[in-house]
């Protein structure tokens, strides 16, 4: 675990130690200066209180990295219940919800990394969604090459052109990155209604074949959600490593300030385009199961509606948490499969909601809600001491 | 068949287009030097101010100029509104936040108007009637001229509210220096709140004298405010002049677009000509007292 890491027992040990000698020097002083006259130094007794304060510290866990544990026990009651879902509800609404749900939080998850950890915005990653989309669907339809193939193939063909948007337009911050990258999404849109050889133009492409690996076609609901999900939590290993790793805390770094970042030697705007390609990688993944589930691929996928939809999920999920995309895939999947009820009034309402959600919760549900019961149960407490005479 | 010889017609035509996205990257540089918001809501203003003018005039049966005024007040009270409920509650938030805000306005605005009015696009009639007028072989419709001159009355009323009032100075010394703004007694949010009124009426007017020539529809209203954006960004972020120029430019950079490019890539040009001036001057052509000199 995180002991074993030789990075860790650096940051453990060393540091502690340095901060002891510090701590004990300044102790001194303050004395010598009561006690004048007894000019003391540094004296060989001290290394012996600071061994083993520095051996503790070497074996208890270091309380700021103890609670980024990488997976708690919570995690594996969200597996079980993820795993459990489907079969007690056998409900093949419920199930091509969760599937939707699912690709939704694919892509949440990437767009995740680049606006809650490396703190950009982007309105284009609906782009490459419908690129992932259309890659399957032309190599499947036109080539016949095996699903998978084009799966892998998809998240390539949207981190290539990701790369190479990337590169000019990652040096845009705030409004002109969020209006560069609707742009992008607008050109891309664009280009696939004109070139109706090989899109379909606005019709589409039909008639992409289920998901198979080696012959094992996912062609239930209950297959696909597995399938979907499987992928899903994957991935989400997948980020929370990097989140922890290097690359992470690189990127965290950026997100606070750009300057200082690279003022301590990290490559800003490598690092911002590696979040970038990672996270239209994992949006091409999510196009292409997106394209064999719903077995089209149109230019629906690239409007602006969309982008917004995406980008709410990552906001109400809290930004800088890797569960809330997923969380909130799910809450605005089903809002908008309750709110389909309502046929011509279900923008407006849609609209007003996404207000009232911004206003009242523009760090996430979850952590708003947290702090929320945080506060109220320390305010429970001091009531409590206060009725009983201890304050 | 020669295409150059289009070039003079495709010019006026864009010059019209262009007169209305500089009205609509004038509304953007309005909110914008008040506050540093990007309103992505202004387009919805123009599709507003010409949907409702629609139906006063055809539905209610009001005559023409009244139609337009009472339609430019509803529009400035629906901007008003707007500040009120969506922009003053978030004014701490992170620009993420607000962008987000700005297009959840976006699309209520735009799906409630397709609700109240219906979905058919609508067209006005045109201000004059009369056959185009031939000016040096080009013909030009009255509809046009119409545009340019609103146009350039509506910029002498800007810069007379904006230069010769105590309100535009207000304004001005609010986004120069906020908190020298704030010491003199001068309300920040009461700034905000009137360029969205500002703005909004702009944007009314816009929609007013493009919907004789275009057809207007609910959903008409985000590509709009997306061109007035870019237009705005390629004269100069946050200047009056700049966003003028660029509109006019955009125009004409669009119309010339057609000899070149098939009709089915003419709304990628504008985004394209977006991407190579923040790549390569993002300052704009005039500059930008926003940006520096370094990339933002």
């Amino acid at each position: 675990m995180v002991i074993w890491e030789l990075e860790n027992w650096n940051l453990f040990g060393i540091w502690n130690l340095i901060i002891g000698v510090l701590h004990v020097n300044a102790r001194k002083n303050m004395f010598s200066q009561t006690k004048q006259g007894s000019q003391s130094d540094f004296r060989k007794r001290d290394l012996l209180y600071l061994a083993p304060l520095w051996l503790l510290s070497l074996i208890a866990p270091d309380p700021y990295l103890y609670h980024k544990k990488e997976f708690k026990k919570k995690d594996f009651y969200y597996l079980g219940a993820i795993c459990l879902a489907p079969l007690i509800w056998s409900d093949s609404h419920f199930h091509h919800l969760m599937v939707l749900a699912g690709i939704y939080a694919i892509l949440a998850l990437g767009l995740s990394l680049f606006i809650g950890y490396a703190g950009q915005i982007s309105l284009g990653h609906a782009a490459f969604f419908g690129i992932g989309a259309y890659t399957t669907a032309i190599l499947t339809t036109r080539y016949a090459l095996p699903s998978f193939l084009a799966f892998l193939a998809s998240a390539l063909s949207a981190a290539v052109i990701a790369y190479l948007v990337g590169r000019p337009i990652l040096k845009l911050k705030g409004y002109f990155l969020a209006l560069a990258t609707l742009g992008f999404g607008e050109i891309i849109l664009v280009i696939v209604r004109e070139s109706t050889d090989l899109t379909g133009g606005v019709i589409g492409i039909f008639g992409i074949p289920w998901f198979s690996v080696m012959g094992f076609s996912f062609d239930t609901y209950l297959k696909q959600y597995y399938l979907i999900w499987g992928v899903l939590i994957g991935l989400f290993i997948f980020s929370k490593n990097l989140v922890r790793s290097k690359v992470g805390r690189a990127t965290l770094a950026v997100a606070a300030s750009e300057d200082a970042a690279s003022s301590v030697g990290i490559n800003v705007p490598r690092m911002k385009l590696q979040i970038f390609v990672l996270g239209a990688a994992f949006a091409g993944l999510a196009g292409s199961l997106f394209a064999c589930i719903m077995s089209t691929a149109n230019p629906e996928a690239f409007s602006l509606g969309f982008t917004v939809l995406i980008v709410m999920m990552v906001i109400l999920g809290g930004a800088g948490n890797l569960y809330g995309p997923v969380a909130g895939a799910i809450l605005l999947t089903w809002l908008m499969d309750f709110l389909s009820k309502y046929q011509e009034y279900s923008l407006p309402i849609y609209g007003v909601i996404l207000i009232l959600l911004l206003i009242f919760f523009p760090d996430g549900i979850g952590t708003r809600l947290n702090v929320r019961l945080i506060y109220l149960i320390g305010y429970w407490a001091k009531k409590k001491k206060r009725d009983e005479g201890k304050l | 068949m020669d295409l150059w010889t289009y070039i003079p017609q495709l010019l006026a035509s864009g010059i019209t287009i262009g007169a209305i996205y500089a009205l609509v990257a004038l509304g953007f540089v309005t909110i914008s030097r008040a506050s540093q918001i990007i309103n992505f809501a202004q387009g919805e203003f123009v599709m507003l101010g010409g949907i409702i003018t629609f139906f006063l005039l055809k539905v209610v049966n009001l005559s023409y100029p009244f139609a337009a005024l009472i339609a430019i007040v509803i529009v400035i009270l629906i901007g008003f509104m707007m500040h009120v409920s969506v922009i003053y509650p978030l004014r701490k938030a992170s620009v993420l936040i607000l962008l987000m805000a700005t297009l959840g306005a976006s699309i209520f605005l735009s799906s409630t108007s397709g609700l109240i009015f219906g979905t058919l696009p609508k067209a006005l009639p045109p201000f004059s009637s009369g056959s185009p007028l031939s000016i040096g072989g080009i013909s030009v419709l009255p509809q046009s001229v119409w545009i340019l001159l609103s146009t350039f009355v509506l910029l002498i009323l800007l810069y007379l509210l904006s230069h010769r009032t105590l309100l535009g100075k207000a304004m001005e010394a609010s986004s120069t220096d906020p908190l020298g703004a704030d010491l003199l007694g001068i309300s920040r949010n009461l700034m905000v709140f009137l360029a969205f009124g500002v703005s909004a009426g702009v944007g009314a007017v816009a929609g007013i004298l493009i919907t004789p020539i275009f057809f207007t529809s609910y959903s008409s209203g985000t590509i709009l405010g997306l061109k007035g954006f870019i237009a705005a960004v390629l004269g100069g972020w946050g200047k009056n002049s700049g966003a003028i120029l660029g509109g006019f430019v955009l125009g004409v950079a669009e119309a010339l677009s057609l000899v070149f490019v098939p009709s089915g890539y003419k709304d990628a040009v504008a985004f394209v000509i977006l991407l190579l001036i923040l790549y390569f001057r993002p300052k704009g052509i005039l500059g930008s007292p926003f940006i520096d000199s370094r990339r933002w």
